[in-house]
């Protein structure tokens, strides 16, 4: 099979999904990454590429029963696929191969 | 709990011009009664109706021309060919949108086309006639078996 990178804002949505577990659903998702990988999201952001993720298989999404705090609307829950899980081990490869023999990294560690 | 209402044009800009997920609504309203200001409401509104103009499909509804509206597309792109023509550089649906535009504008032209029309059918019709009259007819096939 070929090999899927992700970029990075698509990597830190699989992560915090993951992360997330079972009821996963955007707000949530969201609020993962803005606090542990502190970056700020803007949910439009993270449903345009959650969809793009799905489109590629690497996302599953299913629609939860709507509730009157949510004004009546579903709760849309995203899963991880194999796929997805896949594709994050490939950037994470590839990142970590990358990452390695970089001397001013290296010093900024030390 | 006192229940918090979304801003209503924030709302129907979400289902008119955004994703048209209830899901990404559904999670505004629900993150806005959990205490999120209605500024912020408005800012992720407006965000997600920007997404959505930069990231929607790449359909180009009526155009006069399409330039090469039976060609294939690339995989996983979904588009609609609403020229519903087969020949290229030719837009169906871009021509009815010229009929109408022009209905509305400037009925009289197409009394104008008509004239046209006419006068070009005639003058076909005319020119076809003569040049039947001019032209030699070749000899019956009867004729030429006695000669």
């Amino acid at each position: 099979l070929p090999r899927t990178f992700l970029t990075d804002f698509e990597l830190m949505l699989l992560l915090a999904t993951l992360r997330v577990g079972e009821e996963a659903y955007g707000a949530q998702i969201a609020r993962e990454i803005e606090q542990t990988g502190g970056r700020p999201v803007l949910l439009g952001a993270a449903y345009a590429a959650l969809d793009r993720l799905e489109v590629n298989g690497l996302v599953r999404s299913t629609l939860a029963e709507p509730t009157p705090t949510r004004g009546g609307r579903a709760k849309r829950i995203f899963r991880v696929t194999l796929r997805g899980v896949r594709a994050i081990r490939d950037t994470q490869q590839a990142l970590i191969a990358l990452w390695s023999g970089i001397p001013q990294l290296q010093e900024d560690r030390t | 709990m006192k229940t918090v209402h979304p801003p209503r044009l924030a709302t129907w800009m979400l289902d008119r011009f955004g994703p048209g997920d209830d899901g990404l609504t559904g999670d505004l309203m629900e993150e806005l009664e959990q205490g999120r200001s209605r500024a912020w409401f408005w800012r992720q509104t407006l965000a997600a109706v920007l997404y959505r103009r930069r990231t929607r499909r790449a359909v180009r509804p009526l155009l006069l021309v399409d330039r090469d509206p039976v060609l294939p597309h690339p995989a996983g792109r979904r588009v609609v060919n609403l020229t519903a023509s087969p020949l290229p550089g030719i837009g169906g649906l871009g021509l009815v949108a010229l009929a109408l535009l022009v209905s509305i504008m400037s009925p009289g032209s197409w009394l104008v086309a008509l004239a046209i029309l006419v006068i070009g059918l005639a003058a076909g019709a005319v020119l076809g006639y003569v040049r039947g009259r001019r032209a030699p007819k070749p000899p019956a096939p009867a004729l030429l078996g006695r000669r």
